[in-house]
């Protein structure tokens, strides 16, 4: 067991050797043994399946992660072994010529690729292409997000699944791979993904927990998330978590309570222009998302807006408090003849200032 | 050697011209020209990797120039790229142009730009800037691109498949409706890769799609080339799709029948379970549950036993069907059903409520009474004068179909003590189905003689092959073919059910194997028997050990 043990703690290596420029004084045999490792490997992640051996297999996993360099792989990648290696090695350009004529015989040429595995890719990558253009465009597609999120949320969650409980100390960095909104919609879009999955809750936990964790435990994450993201998809998050809802209401109350109402306009404006907050506008459509949510939702947030506004003194009238003028808003009774409101308030507040300073 | 022999056939030229055609254009006609042309490349493709296989790759290049281009562009597109097993074998002629040793800057170059285009069909690459990001995320997960693009095939699909079907549900806004072109659109596209098990979902949808106008919105090309992956099994599909298809597009289920037809004709048969289990595999008698799809089948059985000019085989394989259909319109749900007439809109009803029965439905003590009921109406309607010779034929067809009650005419005939008039006539209608009544009345009366004389054998315990066959031949000198059909059956039925005829039966058998041309028929009597019995499981033991017997001394 300790000889496998010990073999299976070079895969990462093996790995990042066959990413790397060292491969230049690789020779046919040298390629073959790589791919030969492959196959072992996979060979081995077959056996441990098809006979489950659970103490080897914990330990197999342990010893993937333990490697120091590297990207994380786990027990379901072995399975994939062969491809792993020989598709690193084909994008590699240091693969000298002798060596890559080997490497595509196996991969590609009878008899020795495994049956069909590469060309099947190059059918889905085909097809990919020629039925993506097809969709109508994002705004009328209904439910779902747009594939290749969904597709790399798949991937994602997938990986999180073969991971034991626990944190994963890799996710925030390969989460940096992505551009900071496609990492956040990722994000998102895997999150939903879980609760669509009808999986068990064992499983909605091991993909759900590390993500929400790493969502917020930063608070300047989640608040960039928070802005970046659109409303419709941060509310219907929002819904199936309460860990999410609870936070957004809160960013967003103070998102809100920095906003000041300019007379001259006639609306709410930032406090300072440069912060990074939402505008009146913004602001706006992410209640008008969380009042159209479930039922629970939408009362849970109204219940919010009800209880700030009663805080800023439960003025029914626009321009005093945002919340007030969110509720009104909500509640589509507008606001008519704002401005004359307006007017007649600011004279009620100075008479309240004058006697409040007369008391 | 080889080389000289291939080289006039591949035509490199040709291809690259259509390659260019097609690169530059991306109209529908385009589209459809590459289409049509796939199985014709996929062929040109294998013919390049045969003869490349046995070349060096400078050799190679130097004797077709032109190979570097074609496969390039064709690397570039993707009803290429996605067409059955085209890929594979792209793939496998770019391997043989690789050189492992290369000698100057040009092989240098060849050999990176064979890379360049194994990495555009199988990476998701670093050089296609766009996806750049998420080649380094996927790889930062220890995942490859096949990873990837199976995830991916599968939400497009999905998404595609959620578009179609939510426009399928809310109907009535035609507006919100995907324009009709883009399904067309999808439908073409889907073409290439049908066989791609990934999308199977998104063919489904399709076939069940068919937005707010009566015109077919789905190319045909598509619908041919779908029904024919399901009939060579290339695909599974659900059978709502696969009658939808059918009902939409009447030359795949055409193609249906007659490649059920093909297949049982083909085989030998060796048992009836052996041809039900093709016929429903088929999805025939499911789908002939709808009335359009019903006759028309039957239209197609129809012609093709007369084409056939009436081959047991072929009436084995349509009584079978039938059978099989009257059990789905039986365990149908009673709310879906239609009415008998729509199936049969132009016979007597009464008639085909009766041949519509299934024998277990009826005691059988009231088989034989049944069949006078069933044999009286044939006889009044082909008896009228005013009967057209096609009308006969219609009425002959609608009996024929139903051959299982035909043969109980024949059991019933020796097994029970009947009042023999009106079953011996069903069963010479069957055999003789002419328009003058003379011959039917000449055949009526040997097929009486027959019948008395098998009777007055009947208990006779010592009886040999030749008395028997004296007995029938003195009857049927007349060499009218009818009757001798009827009296097989009815001599058939005598080895099985008699005493006397048991003991010779084997014997009998031979002497007609040897002497006759009669030995087919005997051996679709005797399976159709040993199906019946199989069936119903009432038989005794002693005949259904004959039966096995008989059979066994036929297929040899």
């Amino acid at each position: 067991m300790e000889v496998v043990l010990g073999q299976v703690e070079q895969l990462p290596a093996l790995l990042a050797v066959c990413r790397s420029a060292l491969v230049r004084a690789w020779d046919p045999p040298t390629l073959e043994r790589a791919l030969d490792w492959g196959r072992y490997f996979q060979h081995l992640h077959d056996r441990l399946r098809a006979r489950p051996r659970p103490r080897l297999r914990h330990a197999v996993g342990q010893r993937l992660r333990r490697a120091r360099s590297g990207a994380p792989l786990a027990f379901g990648q072995l399975g994939r072994c062969a491809e792993l290696l020989g598709l690193a090695l084909l994008e590699n350009r240091a693969l000298p010529p002798a060596a890559c004529r080997r490497l595509l015989q196996r991969l590609l040429q009878p008899p020795a690729a495994r049956p069909g595995r590469l060309a099947l890719l190059a059918r889905r990558k085909a097809a990919c292409c020629l039925l993506e253009p097809l969709r109508s465009s994002p705004p009328s597609s209904p439910g779902g997000p747009e594939p290749r999120l969904a597709a790399e949320a798949g991937l994602l969650l997938g990986r999180l699944r073969d991971e034991p409980p626990g944190e994963p100390r890799w996710l925030g960095g390969v989460l940096q791979e992505l551009p900071q909104p496609r990492a956040f919609r990722v994000v998102a879009a895997a999150l939903l993904l879980v609760r669509q999955g009808g999986g068990g809750q064992q499983e909605e936990e091991a993909g759900a927990g590390p993500l929400l964790s790493w969502l917020l435990e930063d608070a300047e994450r989640f608040a960039a998330f928070c802005q970046q993201l659109p409303g419709s998809l941060l509310a219907s998050l929002a819904a199936h978590y309460s860990q999410i809802s609870e936070r957004y209401l809160d960013l967003l109350t103070g998102w809100g309570s920095s906003l000041l109402y300019d007379p001259l306009q006639g609306q709410w404006v930032k406090g300072c222009p440069d912060e990074a907050e939402l505008s009146w506008e913004e602001l706006r459509e992410r209640f008008s998302c969380l009042c159209k949510g479930p039922e629970m939702l939408s009362r849970q947030t109204q219940a919010a807006l009800k209880l700030l506004k009663a805080r800023d003194g439960d003025f029914q009238v626009c321009g005093l408090s945002v919340w007030t003028d969110l509720l009104l808003e909500w509640s589509s009774l507008g606001c008519p003849g704002g401005g004359f409101f307006f007017f007649f308030f600011v004279l009620l507040g100075l008479a309240y200032d004058l006697a409040s300073g007369l008391v | 050697m080889e080389q000289n022999t291939t080289v006039p056939t591949l035509d490199f030229k040709y291809w690259l011209d259509k390659a260019v055609e097609w690169g530059q254009a991306t109209t529908l006609e385009t589209q459809k020209d590459v289409c049509l042309h796939l199985p014709q490349l996929q062929e040109f493709l294998q013919q390049t990797y045969e003869t490349l296989k046995h070349m060096n790759s400078i050799v190679a290049i130097q004797q077709f120039p032109l190979i570097g281009q074609l496969l390039g562009r064709l690397c570039w597109n993707p009803f290429v790229i996605g067409y059955d097993e085209s890929q594979k074998t792209l793939m496998w002629c770019l391997c043989c142009l690789y050189s492992s040793e290369p000698q100057n800057p040009v092989e240098l170059k060849a050999n990176s730009w064979i890379r360049s285009l194994l990495c555009h069909l199988l990476s998701s690459s670093k050089w296609e800037s766009n996806e750049a990001e998420t080649s380094t995320f996927i790889s930062a997960l220890g995942y490859t691109s096949a990873d990837y693009y199976c995830h991916l095939v599968e939400n497009i699909v999905s998404s595609l498949v959620t578009e179609l079907r939510g426009n399928q549900f809310n109907g009535l806004t035609v507006q919100g409706s995907v324009p009709a072109s883009r399904v067309n659109a999808v439908s073409l596209f889907c073409l290439p890769l049908i066989t791609l098990p990934d999308i199977t979902p998104l063919l489904e949808t399709l076939l069940l799609y068919h937005g707010g106008s009566s015109k077919e919105i789905l190319s045909s090309q598509f619908l041919e080339a779908v029904n024919d992956a399901f009939l060579k099994k290339k695909i599974p599909l659900s059978e709502s799709s696969v009658f939808s298809l059918w009902l939409r597009h009447l030359p795949s289920l055409e193609n249906a029948t007659l490649h059920v037809l093909d297949q049982l004709v083909s085989i030998q048969m060796n048992s009836l379970e052996e041809v039900a289990s093709v016929i429903k595999d088929s999805f025939l008698p499911q789908a002939a549950s709808h009335p359009a799809i019903f006759r028309i089948v039957n239209e197609i059985f129809k012609n093709a036993l007369l084409e056939t000019d009436g081959t047991p085989e072929v009436m084995t394989i349509i009584q079978v069907f039938t059978q099989l259909f009257v059990q789905v319109l039986q365990n149908e749900n009673k709310q879906h059903k239609f009415p008998l007439k729509a199936y049969f809109p132009h016979h007597y009803q009464p008639l085909v409520v009766a041949l519509l029965r299934r024998p277990f439905e009826l005691p059988a003590t009231c088989w034989s009474q049944h069949l006078t009921h069933i044999s009286n109406m044939v006889k009044a309607l082909v008896e009228d004068t005013n009967i057209s010779s096609s009308d006969l034929l219609e009425v002959w067809f609608l009996v024929a179909c139903f051959g299982e009650w035909l043969d109980i005419a024949a059991e019933q005939l020796l097994k029970a003590a009947v009042e023999p008039d009106a079953l011996l006539w069903l069963l010479a209608f069957y055999y003789c189905p002419q328009t003058k009544n003379l011959q039917r009345i000449q055949t009526m009366a040997e097929a009486r003689a027959v019948y008395n004389h098998l009777m007055m054998l009947f208990n006779t315990t010592t009886l040999s092959v030749r008395d028997l066959q004296a007995a029938v031949n003195s009857i049927t000198d007349t060499e009218q073919c009818y009757t001798q059909h009827l009296t097989t059956h009815l001599l058939t039925n005598f080895l099985l059910f008699s005493s006397g005829g048991h003991m010779i039966a084997q014997e009998f058998i031979s002497h007609i194997t040897e002497t006759t041309d009669r030995s087919k028929e005997v051996r679709s009597l005797l399976i159709r028997t040993a199906y019946r019995i199989n069936q119903n499981g009432e038989e005794n033991q002693k005949t259904v050990k004959l039966v096995n017997e008989l059979l066994q001394k036929l297929n040899v």
